[in-house]
């Protein structure tokens, strides 16, 4: 078959180019819909866990922690202080903001059932009967869209009160952000959920102990959801041998940059970066460059270092991460510097402000950059730049100042030459392209 | 607290968690049954309690004179955000807060050591980075944690070539009439969004905007509204919130610093006196945690005014001519001792601030030396407080109903009330030091006053009724003993020399003696 591996479908974007295919009715006519809803709940929920483990599904969302492990942290019967049982809840991570990364986006305008039967089975399994989709502030219509698919999955019986007749309840209600990267994070999404400041928590205590409104709370990616309909109807065995050895299934890759065909694809994880360039059409109006391999946080490779496969293990090996799946391509007639000040005022912009390394070190290196393009370098400005990523990067509560540092340490790392010529010839405007725009107007908002 | 019955009242000793939330999840039932676990720290190794992070352990073992912290504050919950308390701990891959980070059995923690060196130069370095560095003009300087630790662990240098972040609407911003702020010297610890959340619960302040950018804003605009706002300048560690009243007076590094008490209401606030050539500055608190924790309110702080008021009578003033004149001591008591012998009935009146040595002392010496029968009560004077049992808290923190201090320990002496505020003798002899209140008085009987009186409440009595004022000390310069409202007994000294002609009670007893 191809990509070269045989045990290869489709899991979640077999039919996205179909019209109709958002539809409850497309998706219970086509897509055995909600039948592995059906199958897993006259299982056990530890049966279910038991399931998922062994199909060595990954969190999607980035840190790529396994799905079945963390279900399984999940207190049995929590319960308070006077011995009163506790709600557990489930959280969908759907705060999709990392730059490059827009695979959680199709899944919600196209197949928007698969989370939710997703969602429901993950409810069965920790024993919650209460999920919170919790949505990046600028999906507007995406949000509409979920709340419809919502709407017709209550209609059809498949939430809400006794489902399919098995004795178990589930409510999903879905949540609007306000709008902050930060609030991918998940505890800092617990604490937008309860209308707080969205600001990382301090860990212990995790979210399986303490999470959302003080309940035990599993937060997940949405692309995770989607993939456990098919891990419980097709069997582990055949999502687990799909992936490697230590992350099984499909991973979903957003492609963007300089590519002919910039769209997400549904990949095995045995493909290099250099064969998922050429599925989505090749490098576009020049030479590669580099890329970007996991979202904006994932420190860069350049051209030469691009025939890695995609695997979490992988990527971790070759110094990058496999992160949310955003991959950025850029051909040789970007200026690295000023690509890396693009993703470093976006940081700069994002930082919660709570820890001191990333409030200020986020500002300073977005500034550093700024003054180096706009010929104000100099070539210990170089090596202060990884002297700030050192004492910002492990340092903090989150991992947001070790993604400042990624891109930031990695572009000089590996493009130190164009850094240099921007600081020999004086910035951008020695190198005859245009001055970059002033630092105050970005986003800043005093 | 009953079986507590007296103890000096000390500089802060820190024992932390006072309002923590933030506790380890699994604490242990019952840590007094086993053998306490052990941590070492430095190399040396400490028993601790289940549930004591790394800072608290070290701190109570002084394993170092302290380990730096902005957020941190032991009287809220634990934030971990500054990340100047980073430790080692062996065998974790990164670097921990010590503040947040339970102590467990067997681990061995580095303070001092070159990776957690490096990172707190890094902090010192970013905090830096943004801060203004004014010290000559900011008020803080001389206490301030920012000088102080990076003066300990910064880098010397910098190679921020930036522009400096600039909040221009927030460089001289009054939050209220008691606090400003200076938005660009804050270095986002949020200690004072905390206390509002936690300790006050009135959400005053709150953090808006993300990031770099982020302000420290009252959450209405009224401003500041809780009674505790003095705090926030206390534990602000830089000049970003300074106390109007103390603002621009006094350079720090002149100020005397002497533990005593407040006296302004029956709480007993344990406090330092900040002064320099016996002026007194201001009241900040110390740390007390049977009596007031950190805290102390604003009533309080601002009450030192009261004995740096100029109509404070500080002299011996005796009625010649219908007016009253300074004199000596001696020349008082004896004109006084002539009007108290031919008088019917004489009336000894202790206010509830007099101090128990005061209480005592007069309550057995006054009739003695006066030779006669004479009537003692006690008068509290505070709106609808008459004993101590009328007291009771007005907030859940430290604010009291009776605005005296020591109600419960003048009842100590067997004194009774006052019976309806009222005297009923030709002279009445009122001892108070300006906390407790002034008794109802007939047309035509005559006073003595003693302690702290101010003109403006000697005008109160007919200037003809007034035999003669004995200018007594403040609890700042005396020394002797509360009882507060929680049957605490605390000792105070102390903390200024009076500069005017005030005598002790002790003294005007000890004068009024010889000259019998």
């Amino acid at each position: 078959m191809m990509y070269n591996n045989e045990h290869f479908e489709p899991v979640i974007t077999k039919f996205v180019n179909e019209p109709g295919c958002e539809t409850i009715d497309f998706y219970l006519a086509k897509e055995n819909g909600y039948k592995a809803l059906e199958k897993a709940l006259k299982m056990k929920p530890a049966e279910v866990v038991e399931e998922v483990k062994k199909s060595n599904l990954r969190g999607r969302g980035g840190a790529g922690f396994p799905t079945g492990m963390k279900w399984s942290f999940m207190p049995a019967n929590p319960v308070d202080a006077n011995g009163n049982p506790k709600p557990k809840y489930l959280v969908c991570n759907a705060d999709e903001g990392e730059p490059g990364t827009f695979k959680d986006r199709l899944i919600f305008t196209k197949t928007p059932h698969k989370m939710i039967e997703g969602m429901i089975i993950g409810g069965h399994a920790i024993g919650s009967n209460k999920g919170f989709i919790y949505i990046r502030g600028e999906w507007f219509k995406e949000s509409r869209l979920m709340q419809k698919a919502i709407d017709d999955a209550y209609a059809k019986g498949f939430l809400g009160k006794n489902i399919l007749g098995s004795g178990f309840d589930f409510d999903l209600v879905v949540y609007m952000g306000a709008g902050a990267y930060i609030c991918g994070e998940e505890t800092a999404l617990l604490n937008s959920l309860e209308g707080k400041r969205g600001e990382p928590r301090l860990k212990p205590p995790f979210p399986a102990q303490v999470g959302a409104y003080g309940m035990p709370s599993c937060v997940n990616n949405v692309e995770t959801f989607a993939a456990v309909p098919y891990i419980l109807h097709q069997g582990w065995e055949k999502y687990a041998k799909m992936g490697t050895e230590r992350s099984g299934g499909t991973r979903l890759i957003g492609v963007s940059g300089h590519v002919n065909k910039p769209a997400v694809y549904e990949l095995p994880m045995n493909l290099t970066i250099n064969e998922i360039i050429e599925i989505a059409g090749g490098v576009k109006g020049g030479k590669l460059k580099g890329v970007i391999p996991g979202g904006a946080s994932a420190p860069m490779l350049t051209a030469a270092e691009c025939d890695v496969k995609t695997d979490y293990d992988s990527l971790a090996k070759a110094g990058t991460m496999a992160g949310s799946g955003g991959l950025i391509v850029m051909n040789d007639t970007v200026n690295i510097v000023e690509a890396t000040y693009t993703l470093l005022k976006f940081y700069e912009h994002e930082s919660c402000g709570q820890c001191s390394q990333c409030r200020e070190g986020s500002h300073w290196l977005a500034r550093m950059f700024h003054r180096i393009l706009n010929g104000g370098g100099n070539q210990e400005d170089l090596d202060y730049i990884a002297k700030i990523c050192g004492n910002m990067a492990g340092q903090t509560i989150c991992a947001f100042a070790d993604a400042v540092t990624g891109p930031a340490l990695s572009s000089v790392r590996k493009f130190r030459s164009e850094f240099e010529e921007l600081i020999l010839k004086g910035g951008l405007k020695g190198i005859g392209k245009e001055e970059s725009i002033s630092h105050r107007a970005v986003g800043a908002h005093v | 607290m009953s079986n507590i019955t007296e103890f000096d009242i000390k500089k802060p000793k820190v024992d932390l968690n006072y309002a923590s939330d933030k506790k380890p999840v699994h604490s242990d039932p019952n840590p007094e049954a086993k053998p306490l676990p052990k941590v070492t720290i430095d190399g040396k190794t400490y028993d601790f309690k289940p549930g004591d992070t790394i800072m608290q352990v070290a701190e109570r073992y002084k394993v170092h004179e302290e380990i730096p912290r902005y957020c941190y504050h032991p009287g809220m919950p634990i934030a971990g955000t500054c990340r100047m308390c980073t430790v080692e701990v062996e065998k974790a891959p990164k670097l921990m807060t010590s503040c947040s980070t339970p102590a467990a059995d067997g681990m061995v923690v580095h303070t001092r050591s070159d990776k957690v060196m490096k990172s707190r130069t890094g902090v010192m370095e970013f905090l830096l980075t943004n801060h203004p560095l004014d010290c000559p003009v900011c008020d803080k300087a001389g206490e301030c944690e920012l000088q102080d630790y990076n003066y300990e662990y910064g880098p010397g240098t910098s190679n921020f070539k930036e522009e400096k972040r600039v909040f221009e609407h927030a460089t001289t911003k009054k939050l209220s009439d008691k606090v400003t702020l200076n938005m660009n010297r804050c270095v986002h610890c949020e200690r004072c969004v905390r206390f509002t959340d936690d300790v006050t619960k009135t959400n005053d302040l709150v953090m808006v905007n993300r990031g770099w950018h982020k302000e420290l804003e009252a959450t209405t605009e009224a401003g500041l509204t809780n009674e505790y706002q003095g705090c926030l300048t206390d534990f602000c560690p830089v000049g970003a919130l300074t106390w109007n009243d103390f603002r621009f007076k006094k350079r720090s590094w002149f100020l005397n610093r002497k533990p005593s008490l407040c006296d302004g209401c029956s709480k007993g606030c344990n406090i330092e006196v900040h002064s320099d050539s016996e002026i007194v500055y201001r009241y900040v608190p110390i740390y007390n945690e049977l009596v007031n924790g950190h805290w102390m309110c604003d009533a309080g702080r601002s009450s030192y005014t009261s004995y740096t008021n100029p109509l404070r009578v500080i002299a011996p003033l005796m009625k010649h001519n219908d007016a009253l004149h300074s004199t000596s001591i001696q020349t008082l008591l004896t004109d006084l001792q002539v009007h108290l012998k031919n008088a019917a009935s004489i009336q000894l009146v202790v206010g509830t601030d007099a101090t128990r040595e005061e209480a005592a002392l007069l309550k057995e010496k006054v009739p003695t030396i006066i030779g006669k029968n004479i009537a003692v009560s006690y008068f509290n004077g505070t709106n609808g407080v008459q004993t101590s049992a009328d007291d009771k808290k007005l907030d859940e923190l430290l604010k009291m109903k009776d605005l005296t201090p020591n109600t419960k320990g003048v009842e100590e002496q067997g004194l009774s009330p006052l019976a309806n505020g009222e005297v009923n003798a030709d002279i009445a002899i009122l001892f108070r030091n300006g906390r407790a209140g002034i008794p109802k008085m007939k047309a035509d009987q005559k006073v003595v006053l003693w302690g702290i009186w101010s003109q403006d409440e000697l005008k109160s009595f007919p200037s003809k009724n007034i035999l003669g004022v004995i200018a007594g000390l403040a609890t700042i310069e005396k020394e002797g003993s509360y009882k507060n409202a929680d049957g605490i007994v605390q000792k105070f000294h102390p903390a200024i020399t009076h500069k005017g002609g005030a005598l002790s009670a002790h003294q005007v007893v000890g004068v009024w003696k010889t000259l019998n």
